[in-house]
């Protein structure tokens, strides 16, 4: 980017946003004095977001680690856990995010194509399914059995527990389905963004979408997680 | 080496030829200090962090000297007979017990303030980014040939997050310390002290810290992978460039790990959802597990980037191909594969039986690598034109106390002995002689090598040589003497200890008063070469890696033209080193000049 | 109830000669007692040497630990000739290769590949090697010994309570060298033992170094090993009997007093030992009962004459009014006790930490009426409320002259 900070200390007063002079119109980018190409940095980048979604994926495994462990020593109480939670919900939001994900491959290829009424069209769709995601999550599962008590660790006070050990399972569900939950809308702000600099300047188009690129790919880990935790918490009977 | 004329046109870059030194100030103090803050620049990253990093070791090593003054003396009852006869009991030892506090549990309590407080910050605020961060940042990329890291805002983010992450640390120790240890064990971690937030904070700047590690080697494994200069292939880059590359894939796969495990931990501490805790159905072992699949790999994080910095310092100062290169390429990348193996042997006293040998037999494995190094240094020296410097001499120094350190793993590796072993100064020693004598040898070593480089200016090598005599010779005092203590029986994590001990602990506290002496006289010597020292020349050992190639110090865009590979690194017995005349560095016979 | 004058031998320059013959004598018996199918590693490269001297303070009685230690040893022998063989090799050619002004360097090959192979091969074998001794050690170690005598270890912060298999536990306490009141089990000589280990805190280790084994001590969960008393020898005669004393270290960090969390495991020939256990019963007098059960339970924590410790004193705390760290007082009374006993967050004597661990199911209920017993014969006020009129002399007796035996010289 350091390109763009010379351009600005070279121009005085810089094009109105939005128009195609300005710096961040797709077809002004140029790449960072350190590449040798804009290829190469666009190669460089999403090299970088793979490995930063290895690294989220050994994140989470450290869960399901967790979650196995637990559920070899206290089968009865993974059982009689995941009977509290509505395969129906959970298979609505796995309907959701997948959706979403598509919509998101799809943004991509718009702004590869340099369609920006769809790359815009196809971003919002994304980000109004991640807030249903949390929508369906927080008033559907996690206030209605938090109400009933069923709740982790110590605060666990469902008067009707079948087995000693559904307080962990509740943690496990919690910390899983929570961090999960903080990704989506960790995903959704960076998709926004990306929403946002395309209505704004016109920022991507064929010849530069890095970011709208690695957005979605993390959009799409965040998918695959779920894909993960919905049979491995609600399936398990 | 031969640099062509850029192939960017040099509209946009065209004042790179006048431009002055990374280090050249802009403007008045405060535009200065604001380029510093917000600077993209790898150099400027890389002294920042090795400023804060020196800062850390510092604080880290005043904890150990406390450690030190308060293992003086075992604590013991004194009883006197007073006037009518009754007895009086007095405690002395206790250096650190508040005025007047009488009881037993005052003293301990500092005492286990103050070596969870230098564990803590030696590991996570020091020793994992210290080389990586800091030489690593400013000499990867100069190394490879490029302008900078892969991402240069994420590397500035990476260190405001260090920076961030540092400061829970030293809010917890302002606040009054923890008393953990540094591996924050379940159950005690989750209900010690009646102040949640001292644990929260110290826990969350680990938490904090690993974010910043691992920004930093998802930068660097991108950075190698995508910016060699033109004419590089894998095989033709620096030793020190294979270590930091791996061991940054070991920060991006390991740090995740203990991520999980911390916010695990901290939801464990304040809301206690029982995953760790026994009472509640949980498994204390199982953060054992979680923690040491993090906590192992990251010892060779921490020594991978030192025996990198070991490669160079013998190649250049022996004026030698390295024995081995590929060996020494592959064995680090074997050693980081295999560390993921082995975390196990940290829990032979606490897991069942299958578990501990297939942990034994996978530990052996990474001696097997490691050894391969070794043998390759030292042979690397036979038919060299060795200089004694004070890079050599801790090149040399790194040699043999790397070797007793990593040898003294093997006890402990092997099942039998460990189960005496575990827990006790033995341990204490081991890791004391593979982390100070191993990375922090390696690292003063590196930074003497490159200071040079880095700041435009020559240190004085006989007191730099002083301060290397003083602490070798200091560490041996302060760490073989913990040896026989763990083989006789002391515990480690002791405040006070049967008598029995006694003398070897003084031996060993007076060792680390001489370490103390070794690392001022280093300082001194820095302050007064940043102060007074002579100019430097850019290639003052005649060094064939590229970044001996710019300026000392180098210029901000690094090189005044884009680089291009002709000859590897070590090739000392075909070329006159960059900057440097053959009447100094002359080519063996019928070389091709 | 006697306590000892004397600070436990351990580790005292023994005549070498009956010293030998004494682990000769262990090794046949352990080999009688049939107790490791394995065989020790022989040969034993320097034991009872000045190396083997510097490293271990004894030379061990059983099997086992000579199997330990000959691993040891033979691992130094490994490393210290490849250690040697390197430096040589480094301070030499550095010598050799110096830098001369002028003088270029001679040709030489920057590899060999036979020589790699070489130097990867030999080490790799010698690591298998290794790796199967050390396993054999290890699972001489940690099979017990079946028809061994069972003791239950319970861990806390910071006490190690011993129950022997007829229920007794040790209520014989020693000062030393500023540990507060260290427990001594005695143990009969020549006898196979297994422990049967579980915490009711944190994780503890139970490390006896003179048998070169430890295990950590967990919550909720047993874990063991076993070992063998060694045969006592004419070196181990004292003014006051016949014994030998080895050292138990927590070897798991605890928290405070972690450091404190000693006891001495003390060998005694069997009549003694069964003499020492009948002593260590009941007496059927609440008071004396009382003080027992402090000795066993509460005496880390807690002193009776007076001085501070982690918890209050119990001299003179019955019946006298204490404060509280949120400001309430109250005189201390029956239940006070009872409470802070079986709930000892609900209330904290100021000045003090939330630190004792509830002893609710670790104590039976006459215990805490003997406790409470015990505590008012040592205060005034509870002594005038007509209680029993034993003499409070003050707990643990006759003052440790602390272990004072200087220096690290191995025997
Ligand atoms: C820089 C850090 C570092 C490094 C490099 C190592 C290297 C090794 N470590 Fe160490 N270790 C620690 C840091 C490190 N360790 C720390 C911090 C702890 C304690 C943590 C805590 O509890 O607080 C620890 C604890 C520790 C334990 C647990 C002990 C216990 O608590 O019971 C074990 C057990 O196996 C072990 C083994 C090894 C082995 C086999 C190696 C091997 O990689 C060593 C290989 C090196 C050599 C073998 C020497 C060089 C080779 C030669 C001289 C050639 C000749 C050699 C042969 C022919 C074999 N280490
Ligand atoms: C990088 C890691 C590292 C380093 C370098 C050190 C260095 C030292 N350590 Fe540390 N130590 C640990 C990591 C480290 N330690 C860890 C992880 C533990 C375990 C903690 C636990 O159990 O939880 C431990 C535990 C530990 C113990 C055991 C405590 C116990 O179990 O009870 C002891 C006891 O002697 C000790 C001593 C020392 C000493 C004397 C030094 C000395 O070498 C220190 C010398 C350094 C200085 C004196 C600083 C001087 C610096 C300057 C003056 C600035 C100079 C500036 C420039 C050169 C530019 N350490
Ligand atoms: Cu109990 Cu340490
Ligand atoms: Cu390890």
């Amino acid at each position: 980017m350091a390109t763009i900070d010379s351009q600005r200390l070279d121009m005085p007063a810089p094009p109105p946003r939005g128009s195609d002079k300005h710096p961040l119109f797709w077809k002004n980018r140029g790449h960072a004095h350190h590449y040798r190409s804009a290829a190469e940095e666009f190669d460089a980048c999403k090299l970088g977001m793979w490995l930063f979604l290895a690294t989220e994926i050994l994140l989470f495994a450290g869960i399901f680690c967790a979650y196995t462990v637990f559920r070899s020593l206290y089968p009865e109480a993974w059982a009689a856990g995941s009977h509290h939670l509505d395969w129906r919900f959970g298979a609505m939001n796995t309907i959701v995010l997948l959706f979403s994900s598509w919509t998101a491959a799809s943004a991509v290829r718009s702004a590869q194509l340099g369609k920006r009424g769809a790359l815009i069209g196809n971003l919002v769709i994304t980000i109004i399914c991640a807030a249903a995601f949390i929508f369906i999550k927080l008033k559907f599962e996690y206030f209605v059995k938090l109400g009933l008590g069923k709740a982790p660790g110590t605060w666990f006070s469902y008067p009707y527990a079948e087995h000693p050990q559904e307080p962990l399972w509740w943690s496990i569900y919690y910390m899983g389905t929570g961090l999960h939950a903080l990704h989506v809308i960790i995903g959704a702000c960076l998709l926004g963004w990306v929403l946002f600099r395309t209505v704004r300047y016109n920022a991507y188009g064929p010849t530069h979408y890095t970011m709208v690129e690695t957005s979605a790919l993390y959009w799409h880990l965040v998918d695959i997680i779920w894909i993960f935790l919905f049979p491995l918490l609600y399936l398990i009977h | 080496m031969t640099t062509v004329d850029s192939i960017h046109d040099h509209v946009h870059h065209g004042a790179h030829h006048e431009e002055g030194s990374y280090l050249t100030p802009r403007g008045g103090f405060w535009s200065t200090i604001w380029s510093w803050a917000t600077t993209v620049d790898h150099k400027k990253i890389g002294v920042m962090y090795l400023f804060a990093v020196m800062f850390m070791f510092f604080l880290g090593g005043m904890a150990a000297i406390a450690v030190r003054l308060e293992l003086l003396e075992p604590v013991r009852v004194v009883q006197e007979n007073l006037a009518d006869g009754t007895t009086v009991t007095h405690i002395t030892g206790q250096l650190f017990a508040p005025a007047g506090a009488e009881s037993i549990d005052a003293g301990n309590q500092i005492y286990n303030r103050l070596f969870t407080l230098h564990g803590a910050i030696m590991v996570f605020m020091f020793i994992v980014p210290s080389v990586p961060a800091s030489l690593g940042n400013f000499f990867l990329p100069l190394m490879l040939g490029a302008k900078d890291v892969a991402f240069p805002r994420v590397n500035l983010l990476s260190w405001y997050i260090y920076t961030t992450g540092s400061i829970f640390g030293i809010i917890s120790i302002i606040m009054g310390g923890v008393d953990t240890g540094w591996t924050f064990y379940t159950p005690y971690s989750t209900n010690t002290d009646a102040d949640h937030w001292r644990v929260f904070f110290m826990v969350l700047a680990a938490f904090v810290l690993g974010f910043s590690s691992i920004l930093t080697g998802l930068n660097f494994v991108v950075t190698t992978h995508k910016l060699r200069a033109p004419g590089m292939g894998w095989f033709d880059m620096p030793l020190f460039v294979w270590a930091i590359y791996a061991t940054s894939i070991i920060q991006v796969l390991a740090t995740p790990v203990i991520g999980i495990t911390l916010l695990l931990l901290l939801f464990e501490r304040l809301f206690h959802i029982g995953i760790f805790d026994p009472g509640l159905g949980g498994d204390p072992v199982l953060f054992q597990h979680f923690f040491w699949f993090y906590s192992h790999p990251v010892v060779y994080v921490m020594i991978l980037p030192g025996m990198g910095i070991i490669s160079e310092l013998l190649a250049v100062h022996a004026r030698k191909h390295i024995f081995g290169y590929r060996a020494i390429a592959f064995s680090s990348l074997g050693i980081a594969a295999v560390s993921f193996l082995v975390w196990g042997h940290h829990m032979f006293t606490a897991m069942g039986e299958l578990s501990s040998t297939i942990f034994s037999a996978l530990t052996f494995l990474v001696a097997i690598p490691t050894a391969i190094k070794v043998f390759n240094w030292i042979a690397t020296l036979y038919k060299g034109s060795i200089a004694i410097n004070t890079p050599m001499l801790y090149a040399l120094a790194f040699l043999f106390l790397f070797s007793i350190g990593g040898l003294t793993g093997l006890p402990l590796a092997t099942l039998s002995t460990d189960l005496h072993l575990h827990d006790s100064y033995f341990v204490v020693a081991h890791f004391h002689y593979v982390m100070m004598g191993g990375t922090v040898i390696a690292m003063i070593g590196g930074i003497h090598h490159w200071w040079p480089k880095m700041f435009g200016k020559m240190y004085n090598e006989k007191v730099g040589i002083l301060g290397c005599v003083l602490v070798f010779v200091g560490f041996n005092v302060t760490f073989f003497t913990q040896f026989f203590l763990g083989t006789q029986g002391m515990p480690r994590r002791y405040a006070s200890y049967v008598d029995e001990f006694h003398t070897l602990h003084m031996i060993s506290t007076f060792g680390s008063w001489i370490i103390l002496a070794g690392f001022l006289t280093h300082f001194f010597n820095f302050v007064h070469s940043l102060v007074a020292g002579p100019k430097a020349p850019p290639n003052p050992w005649g060094g064939l890696t590229l970044e001996w190639e710019t300026e000392s110090p180098p210029i901000e865009h690094n090189f005044h033209h884009e680089v291009l590979v002709t000859h590897g690194p070590y090739d000392y017995e075909s070329v006159v080193p960059p900057h440097c005349d053959e009447k100094d560095f002359p080519l063996p016979e019928g070389a091709a000049s | 109830m006697t306590t000892p004058s004397a600070p436990p031998v351990m580790n005292q320059a023994q005549d070498a000669v009956t010293q030998a013959a004494d682990a000769a004598q262990g090794a046949v018996d352990a080999a009688a007692n049939a107790v490791p199918p394995v065989p020790p590693v022989h040969p034993y490269l320097d034991r009872g040497g000045l190396i083997h001297g510097l490293f271990f303070r004894n030379e061990g009685h059983t099997d086992t630990i000579i199997t330990t230690d000959a691993m040891f040893m033979l691992i130094f022998w490994f490393s210290a000739f490849f250690f040697v063989l390197l430096m040589v090799l480094m301070v030499y050619w550095t010598i050799k290769y110096r830098r001369r002004p002028g003088v270029a360097p001679p040709r030489s090959s920057a590899h060999n590949t036979p020589l790699e192979v070489f130097w990867t091969v030999v080490p790799s074998s010698s690591m298998l090697v290794m790796f199967f001794l050390g396993f054999w050690g290890y699972m001489n170690k940690v099979v017990p010994v079946g028809g061994a005598m069972e003791l239950n270890v319970k861990a806390q912060k910071w006490d190690w309570t011993i129950t022997y298999p007829d229920g007794t536990q040790s209520g014989q306490l020693v000062e030393l060298g500023g540990r507060n009141n260290i427990k001594i089990n005695v143990l009969p000589e020549d006898t196979d033992v297994k422990l049967r280990m579980s915490s009711i805190d944190v994780i503890h280790a139970f490390w006896l170094p003179d048998y070169r084994t430890k295990m950590d001590v967990f919550p909720n969960r047993y874990t063991g090993y076993g070992f063998h008393t060694p045969k006592l020898g004419p070196g181990d005669d004292h003014p006051e009997g016949r014994y030998r004393d080895h050292w138990v270290f927590c070897a798991e960090y605890c928290g405070d007093l972690h450091s404190e969390m000693a006891a001495i495991i003390r060998i005694m020939s069997r009549e003694d030992y069964e003499k020492w256990l009948k002593g260590q019963g009941s007496t059927g007098d609440p008071v004396l009962d009382g003080k027992k059960v402090w000795q066993t339970k509460c005496a880390t924590c807690h002193t009776t004459d007076g001085k501070d410790n982690i918890g209050p004193t119990w001299l003179n705390m019955y019946g006298e009014p204490v404060e509280f760290t949120d400001g309430t007082s109250l005189v201390v009374d029956e239940n006070y006790i009872r409470e802070s006993i079986l709930n000892p967050s609900a209330k904290i004597v100021k000045g003090k930490q939330n630190q004792m661990t509830s002893f609710q199911g670790n104590i039976t209920d006459e215990e805490i009426e003997n406790v409470i017993a015990f505590m008012k014969s040592i205060s005034e006020a509870g002594k005038t409320e007509g209680g029993a009129e034993t003499p409070a002399e003050g707990g643990e007796g006759a003052p440790a002259e602390g272990a004072d035996h200087e220096g690290g010289e191995g025997g």
